[in-house]
């Protein structure tokens, strides 16, 4: 029973749903490799989206009705969104198995958390929305709702490796009888002939050069190469089957020297050097790989400066 | 993941007898280099192990958790 006696006001409800389910299918969109892009996928995240995005704009006007039980009911209902994360990270741990070149425990982790977060982004944008409506009409409402998506937006979108990593083609070559090598940084020892000659005549390699300290320290973190082998080899294929593990694209750092660049290289099935490049700046920089830009020694160099 | 991977050397295939002595892997004498290279590659795709070239006649298979 309503104890507000007046109609109930449903304008700051429907411009915070609105504004919440926009912000959630906005980055739907853009990001689309964070999610498997199946149909079903799809709608399990709209009907997320939907129950966030409405929790988010009926809070307000449950504690406006003053019904506190409500309002009480709905907060139960988002903590229910922590299972989300658990799930999606259960889901590519199973997938992790089964896909020849995997994401990493890194890269899934970070895929869980923004899932997570966006669901939780999205609850407050229609938070925010529906009190802005509630409290100085629907005119500002609307315009604090879009100031809200776009805010959220930018603080959503990370950085890609593209912004602080620079990527080169290389030559791939055999040093020693068996070393490859990726322009001058060696990656690893291929000891079958055969294997040998298909790098010669099919591999494809690039460098990855850091801009500077950043990108240097997300370099040197295993889980983001793996990420961008897994990227790597999703744009261009890998040729790759169970039984030839020599043959997996490899993302390694210029060890013995250290001089905090990487070499990739990879047996693509497609051989597409733009496509390749372009699906290593695209990869997104994991959240694990951001910790170490302090405290690496290495970064301290002078040649980084 | 991020730890060194422990590599198990699972097989030996040598053309220089002499140079291998047997341990925890067995050994396999191939007759010539063609013949030896066939075996490594052979027992690769057989068991999805790693095959290292350590230039005096002899390579070594290994299996490296990291690397599959």
């Amino acid at each position: 029973m309503s104890s507000s006696g007046g109609p109930i006001d449903w304008s700051p409800m429907i411009i915070g749903f609105a504004a919440g389910f926009l912000s959630r299918l906005i980055s739907i969109r853009t990001g689309r490799s964070h999610y498997p892009g199946f149909p079903s996928g799809y709608i399990s995240q709209l009907a997320l989206a939907i129950i966030a995005a409405m929790i988010g704009s009926s809070v307000i006007v449950a504690l406006v009705g003053k019904e506190f039980t409500a309002a009480t009911f709905l907060t139960l209902a988002a903590t229910q969104f922590r299972d989300v994360r658990s799930t999606e990270r259960k889901t590519l741990e199973q997938e992790e198995e089964l896909i020849l070149v995997s994401r990493g425990a890194g890269y899934i982790e970070g895929i869980a958390i923004t899932y997570e977060a966006r669901n939780y982004l999205a609850m407050l944008v229609a938070l925010v929305t529906a009190v802005a409506t509630q409290y100085t009409g629907i005119v500002i409402g609307l315009v604090v709702g879009i100031i809200a998506i776009v805010v959220g937006e930018i603080y959503m979108s990370g950085p890609k490796i593209g912004d602080m990593i620079e990527v080169e083609p290389a030559k791939l070559h055999f040093e020693k009888g068996s070393l490859l090598y990726v322009g001058d940084v060696m990656m690893m020892e291929v000891g079958l002939p055969h294997s040998r000659d298909r790098y010669q005549k099919e591999g494809m390699g690039v460098i990855l050069t850091p801009k500077g300290r950043r990108g240097q320290s997300v370099l040197w973190n295993i889980a983001q190469r793996q990420a961008i082998s897994h990227e790597a080899a999703a744009a261009v294929g890998t040729q790759k089957d169970v039984g030839y593990p020599e043959q997996t694209p490899l993302c390694r750092m210029d060890m013995p020297k250290g001089s905090g660049r990487a070499g990739l290289s990879i047996l693509p099935v497609e051989s597409n050097m733009q496509a390749l490049i372009q699906a290593i700046k695209n990869t997104p920089v994991l959240e694990a790989g951001k910790w170490s830009a302090l405290t690496s020694p290495i970064l301290r160099r002078k040649e980084m400066d | 993941m991020a730890d060194a991977p422990t590599p198990i050397m699972f097989a030996i295939v040598t053309t220089n007898k002499e140079a291998v002595h047997g341990g925890m892997a067995p050994v396999f004498v191939a007759a010539d280099e063609p013949e030896r290279d066939r075996i490594a590659m052979w027992l690769c795709r057989i068991t999805n192990c790693i095959a290292h070239d350590l230039h005096n006649g002899t390579i070594i298979l290994t299996v490296n958790q990291a690397s599959v």
